[in-house]
């Protein structure tokens, strides 16, 4: 099985246990779609702004001094997005309800970005060592 | 008049057998703070888990039609209480306190009447 289809799977997963969730995608630092769950097309656009959000995520944490990139949280008025590092060369970004339960959209999406950085920087390991 | 924090040490602090007490955002599921609990027992995930459980019993009294305020709720383990108490009035909705007991230390008549007293004079 490759990296792409355990992504995918952690990502069916997250939203399984997270109904408010309303789309879920895992997508490369550098603005490229890596797998996703949600309706519609909107996730290459979506991964795009993620990555230039990601940016000024970096940018920001590097000069106020609070190290790397973990997350971030931003809230609409009709819900949430919400982006976590996943390893270090891929992120993870869901879309969430406005009533969701952000304490827990926190724990579940830290677990599995996680998990998706485990398998993106593993898959790139083999393709190094390959 | 208390804070945050110093309602939630009295609460520890007074209570007998408390293990950990959060003050939780029930519409965000974010703890606003928390004391005590530790390694195998995060009161981070207590605040998101028990937000589901006071979500849910607020939606079942909707469905059945009851008009009504839940004023704490009670759940009971092998060897632990866990009281959620849902707290009103100006500033304070939408909150709820945790307290979690060691049951063979604690006095549930005792805790919840001094849980109503520290709601009482909680100020957030």
């Amino acid at each position: 099985m490759t990296a792409e289809a355990d992504v995918l799977g952690e990502l069916r997963r997250l939203r399984a246990c997270l109904p408010q969730v309303t789309g879920a995608l895992a997508a490369s630092i550098d603005g490229l779609v890596l797998a996703q769950e949600t309706a519609g097309n909107e996730a290459e656009g979506v991964a795009a702004l993620t990555a230039a959000a990601l940016g000024v995520a970096q940018r920001l944490t590097d000069t106020t001094g609070q190290g790397g990139f973990r997350e971030l949280l931003v809230r609409g008025e009709r819900g949430y997005v919400a982006t976590y590092a996943a390893g270090a060369s891929a992120v993870l970004t869901l879309m969430a309800e406005p009533r969701t339960n952000v304490g827990r959209l926190h724990l579940e999406a830290r677990r599995s970005s996680a998990r998706i950085g485990e398998l993106v920087d593993g898959a790139l390991d083999r393709l190094e060592n390959a | 008049m208390a804070n945050t924090e110093a309602s939630l040490k009295e609460a520890t602090t007074s209570i007998d057998g408390s293990i950990g007490a959060a003050l939780v955002d029930y519409t965000s599921g974010m703890a606003l703070g928390t004391i005590g609990g530790g390694k195998d027992f995060d009161l981070t995930v207590a605040a998101a888990g028990n937000t589901d459980v006071v979500r849910a019993k607020v939606r079942t009294m909707e469905l059945l039609g009851l008009k009504d305020e839940i004023e704490d709720i009670l759940i009971t383990l092998g060897s632990q209480y866990h009281l959620i108490r849902l707290l009103k009035g100006r500033g304070k909705n939408g909150l709820f306190l945790y307290l979690a007991l060691d049951k063979s230390r604690a006095n549930l008549a005792m805790a919840r009447h001094q849980l109503n007293r520290i709601e009482n004079d909680l100020e957030v």
